[in-house]
């Protein structure tokens, strides 16, 4: 047994059910919302100052906080779901050394992560894009800003998907899995803020904000993480409750 | 099911198992908790290659839980199971060793019954032209692009009936595979699992339907309360006794009763056990009670089914030594 082929199965698991086209139309919406914003909306002062600048244009387009909460929730009920069916039963049966097929789970839902970055990214580019045609500025985004953007996105989208699926793999209920995804993501950062001072900047949106390449001016705060540091901690915060994760599933009996 | 054959899987991993080995199930002393409560209770059994093993028990028996600490779901207080010698985990290759069922709900319900088997035949490294074959044979080659949550109970047990035979293992696990499959699905399964038995394979059967055991297996290993109460040869286990009609059936009971022997009432007959129908017929002569029948009566799988997991004193009764090995 290899473990491409576990990967390979669990690939086609994510692809095979309905799931995949619920997350893509939350994109859509959220592209088509972001360039709803570009068409009509105005800063306090009535300008479109929020897309004056390239600067501006990046931060707007930048997805990568957005990814990792929605491939956050992906990653949960994707995982939840299989002990919620019973189909987690089939996968251990063929790999019984559960820690590979835990892995091979964790890192199909991680590229699902990642692509749901990178295309979301790409639809608020591109709706961004077509909206500004209707103001006065046109797209000033570099080429590279753009990759920047899309890297950004798709790790940070991996990163939330494995998180995700960690606390999945703990909860194996896909309620609890999602209000676990939920809380780990936003409710609890604002909170660690709150109660440890100097954490702003490692938060995972914060993180994500570094990684997209937006100036701390661009993003309204004071200092930033460089980013190794910021990919090194959102790994962390992935592998978290990833390792817990797999523990558990180690140890629990399949009833 | 159709008349596709199911075990000529060219690019199955069949041919990684030399068709001379043979896998045994062997049950070693086994115990399962779950709390305070005592699942399964120092269990041994071996379900032999070759045979079709009955795996009987009332609800909560143990049954299941044996089945999943056999294929490394659970994990057992005591004990453990052997396949072929080696426990599930350790294995080469399990899909092409062994083909389990379990649940019969044990799928995504949005996900289409040939993509449930493409999902299996892919971590089995197994070519997805198994998996056409496999739907045909089952039935559900009109039904395999539908969601499975549109399948009634008898198609979901017949994909996953498709999905235990995907690697064309030499070893059979199945829980109840017979729920909800109308008489010609559970005839077709019947002949099949008869059919890899001859082939020296081994197949472990869970099931309620006793009847369904009866016509099946070679043996039957029977749990009450996770503790064995008889296992053995199926003809051995049900139990000979002698059918006895007359007229004066009460004052023949009485008399046969006074003898020491054991003596059933049914509505118009005694079952008489213990004594040979010539030395029943002797007796009734000489007593001169007129006998209308006298035959030899085979006790049905129900009726030991019942007096063995019905006793309140539970697996340490007499009756239930009668069929340990």
């Amino acid at each position: 047994m290899t473990f491409s082929r576990v990967v390979r199965a669990e690939l086609r698991k994510l692809t095979t059910t309905k799931m995949p086209w619920g997350f893509l139309a939350v994109l859509v919406a959220i592209s088509a919302i972001t360039a709803s914003t570009v068409v009509w909306g105005t800063d306090a002062d009535g300008t479109k100052g929020f897309i004056s600048t390239a600067a501006d244009q990046r931060s707007l387009v930048a997805f990568a906080a957005n990814a990792m909460v929605i491939a956050g929730l992906f990653g949960a009920i994707a995982v939840a779901r299989e002990y919620g069916h019973g189909t987690v039963i089939p996968t251990f049966l063929i790999s019984p050394h559960r820690q590979r097929a835990v892995l091979a789970q964790l890192v199909a839902v991680g590229v699902g992560g990642a692509v749901l970055g990178l295309v979301g990214t790409a639809l608020t580019v591109i709706g961004v894009t077509i909206a500004l045609q209707t103001t006065e500025f046109a797209f000033m985004v570099s080429f590279g800003g753009v990759v920047s953007v899309l890297a950004a996105a798709s790790f940070t989208g991996m990163a939330g998907a494995v998180l995700g699926a960690g606390i999945g793999m703990m909860v194996r209920n896909t309620g609890g899995a999602v209000t676990g995804a939920v809380v780990v993501l936003i409710i609890a950062p604002p909170l660690i803020v709150q109660l440890i001072s100097g954490a702003s900047m490692w938060i995972p949106s914060a993180l994500a904000v570094t990684l997209s390449g937006i100036q701390p001016e661009a993003a309204g705060v004071e200092s930033q993480a460089g980013t190794p540091a910021a990919l090194l901690v959102l790994a962390a915060w992935a592998a978290v409750p990833a390792v817990i994760g797999l523990l558990s599933v180690q140890r629990r009996d399949v009833v | 099911m159709t008349t596709v054959d199911p075990n000529t899987n060219k690019a199955s991993a069949q041919s990684k198992t030399t068709a001379a080995e043979e896998f045994p199930i062997e049950v070693d002393h086994l115990t399962k908790r779950y709390g305070e409560r005592t699942v399964v209770s120092d269990l041994s059994f071996v379900a032999r290659p070759g045979r079709v093993t009955g795996f009987l028990g009332p609800n909560g028996s143990g049954k299941s839980t044996t089945m999943k600490i056999a294929l490394d779901l659970a994990s057992a207080e005591s004990g453990r199971v052997t396949i072929g010698g080696r426990r599930y985990r350790d294995l080469p290759d399990p899909m092409a060793i062994v083909g389990a069922m379990l649940e019969s709900n044990a799928f995504h319900p949005g996900r289409s019954g040939r993509n449930h088997l493409r999902v299996l035949a892919d971590a089995g490294g197994i070519d997805s032209a198994r998996v056409d074959e496999l739907l045909e044979y089952v039935g559900l080659d009109d039904a395999a692009n539908r969601r499975v949550g549109a399948y009634s109970l008898g198609m979901r047990q017949r994909l996953g009936f498709a999905g235990a035979l995907l690697g064309d293992p030499p070893v059979l696990v199945l829980d109840e595979p017979a729920n909800g499959l109308d008489p010609q699905g559970i005839h077709e399964m019947r002949d099949l699992l008869r059919a890899r038995a001859a082939k020296g394979h081994t197949v472990l059967v869970s099931s309620h339907l006793l009847t369904e055991v009866e016509l099946l297996a070679d043996d039957v290993v029977v749990v009450n309360r996770g503790q064995l109460v008889a296992s053995g040869v199926m003809g051995e286990l049900q139990e000979e006794a002698a059918l006895v009609r007359a007229p004066e059936q009460d004052r023949l009971a009485v008399l046969l009763a006074d003898g020491g022997v054991a003596v059933e009432r049914r509505a118009d007959a005694l079952l008489v056990r213990g004594l040979s129908i010539a030395e029943i017929g002797q007796q009734a002569f000489d007593a001169g009670v007129a006998l209308h029948e006298l035959s030899q009566h085979s006790g049905s799988l129900e009726e030991q089914f019942l007096r063995w997991t019905s006793d309140p004193d539970g697996p340490d009764a007499q009756d239930s030594e009668e069929g340990r090995p």
